[in-house]
């Protein structure tokens, strides 16, 4: 008996808050991802590299000497009028082709080749890593957790309940609800769709460099960090629905977790085998995801 | 702008969809406070003549003025808050979104309304359709048809139209809810708001209608007086063939 609470205590209890961190990191980055899908119908390719802006901004800003709380809010704010611009001018450009869905894939692969390698034109390609804003560890149950990693949890939650309730609270988030299900219509009510597609690109570009930021101090800076995060991500809005907030919260905490416990029993190098196996089967089976579209919530 | 000067204008406008000449060049008029049918048989441009003056469809040729402006060239945000509400055929209810959201959505129709203002008439309409009121929380997929087609109507009544485009508004809906349409449209009409009406049963329409006009292969073949019974019968005679 005492051998089982050892093993809970000192062996799954730190996977799971450890899968758990990384869950709601990878929340945050599908987050973005899923939204951006949910209402323009376009697939960011370019998603991981805006989280890795976020995390080259930090990086600079934080050399600056400014505290880390005021480029958590100053790197959003930076990235949400670039999105806003990247939408206007390039997406925009090809969103009505009749090869739309190719075309933005496209687009944004093009764009975060492109980005990928000024980072490493600007910043090296040497990886980086800011301080930890929060050092320390909390004891809990007789296992010290990194204070970082909860504060992570804590703020990650709140962040994700909060996009979650602008989307499905408040007018604002009627309106691109609206405007992710019926364009048209939504136009002739006299919703301005063009800026609400510029405005929600950008909102999900503003999440993912906060992402990066976030996730800086742990996984480090370099220029294709958006690459290795992305393809989980993608996992994880595939498996959870295409543009469905909660599906992608449910998926990332299956799929982490899975990674985290199954990492104790066999190899690391089958965890991504693993993860991807679940995507296959749930394409199989329920090809719209768990949760199938934005508009199910 | 004078009474008798046409709120909505269309002059030789025609629409293409790849190879299809769907609208040949039709010339129509709404004048302030008239109801114009459009009549005609499925497929023969009607909806199209609404999607052209919304936005939805751009014309080929022609233009289309309201209220002395020219629209056509406009996005649809920008030719709604000029004033033109659509009620589109099969109602366009937003399935995910409640009925308060859906009505709420109508009040952007108007910039910069205070709050105040939009829940007042939110409040109109709530006493106007209680029904509504009734499932103001609930979504749009949840409400029959003609809950639903009441509720698209009132969603373009939060705004401030100055004309209403209603297509096919009694599709598919039972006789006792096709009576409280019809009592709704009759109330518009004696509000004085302008509309252009589409609708499949013409002899319950023209009852409400001012003037009419039938539609043939993308072209108005007839318009008459739809308080004159000889223009009436004509317009039967054309579209029954």
């Amino acid at each position: 008996m005492t051998a089982l609470f050892d093993s809970l205590q000192f062996i799954y209890a730190p996977q799971i808050i450890n899968g758990l961190s990384i869950g709601v990191a990878v929340i945050l980055m599908a987050l973005g991802l899923t939204i951006i899908f949910g209402l323009l119908d376009v697939i960011n390719m370019s998603h991981g590299e805006f989280y890795a802006a976020g995390a080259y901004l930090s990086v600079t800003l934080l050399g600056l000497d400014l505290s880390f709380w005021l480029v958590l809010v100053l790197v959003p704010v930076i990235l949400f009028p670039a999105g806003f611009l990247i939408e206007r001018y390039l997406i925009q450009r090809v969103f009505h082709h009749r090869d739309r869905h190719i075309l933005t894939l496209l687009l944004t692969f093009g764009l975060a080749i492109v980005l990928e390698d000024a980072y490493r034109l600007v910043w090296g390609a040497n990886p980086m890593r800011p301080e930890t804003p929060i050092s320390g560890a909390t004891e809990f149950l007789g296992i010290y957790f990194p204070q970082y990693r909860l504060f992570l949890m804590a703020f990650g939650s709140l962040l994700i309940l909060g996009v979650w309730w602008v989307v499905y609270k408040t007018p604002a988030g009627a309106i691109v609800r609206a405007a992710a299900y019926d364009r048209d219509m939504s136009a002739s009510l006299g919703v301005p769709v063009k800026a609400v597609y510029a405005l929600t690109f950008a909102f999900g570009v503003a999440l993912a460099g906060l992402a990066g930021v976030l996730l800086a101090p742990i996984y480090s800076v370099f220029p294709t960090m958006g690459k290795d995060f992305i393809l989980l991500a993608f996992t994880v809005v595939i498996v959870g629905g295409l543009g469905s907030i909660k599906g992608a919260v449910i998926a990332a905490l299956l799929l982490t977790q899975l990674q985290s416990i199954s990492s104790l029993f066999i190899s690391p190098v089958w965890s991504d085998p693993l993860v991807f196996g679940v995507m296959v089967l749930v394409l199989m089976f329920r090809p719209a995801g768990l949760f199938g579209g934005f508009k199910n919530g | 702008m004078s009474r008798t000067e046409p709120v909505l204008r269309m002059r030789s406008v025609e629409v293409h969809f790849g190879l299809s000449h769907v609208l040949q060049g039709v010339d129509l008029e709404v004048k302030p406070g008239e109801v114009v049918g459009l009549f005609g048989r499925n497929g023969v441009g009607k909806t199209t003549i609404v999607k052209a003056i919304s936005g939805w469809v751009a014309p080929s040729a022609g233009e289309i003025t309201f209220r002395g402006e020219r629209i056509d060239g406009l996005t649809s945000d920008q030719i709604c808050r000029r004033g033109i509400g659509l009620v589109p055929e099969d109602r366009r209810v937003f399935p995910g979104l409640t009925v308060e959201e859906n009505l709420r959505l109508g009040a952007m129709q108007v910039r910069g309304r205070a709050k105040g203002e939009t829940n007042a008439k939110l409040a109109a309409i709530y006493a106007r359709f209680p029904r509504l009121a009734e499932r103001r929380r609930q979504f749009g997929t949840t409400l029959s048809g003609g809950e639903q087609q009441m509720l698209a109507i009132a969603r373009v009544l939060m705004g401030a139209p100055k004309l209403l485009l209603i297509d096919e508004p009694l599709e598919g809906l039972a006789p006792v809810i096709v009576e409280e349409i019809f009592a709704l449209m009759t109330e518009l009409r004696e509000q004085g708001i302008p509309l252009l009406l589409i609708e499949q049963n013409v002899k319950r329409a023209l009852s409400i209608c001012n003037r009419h006009y039938a539609i043939e292969r993308g072209k108005v073949v007839h318009q008459g007086d739809s308080t004159n019974a000889e223009d009436r019968e004509r317009l039967i005679s054309r579209i029954s063939v």
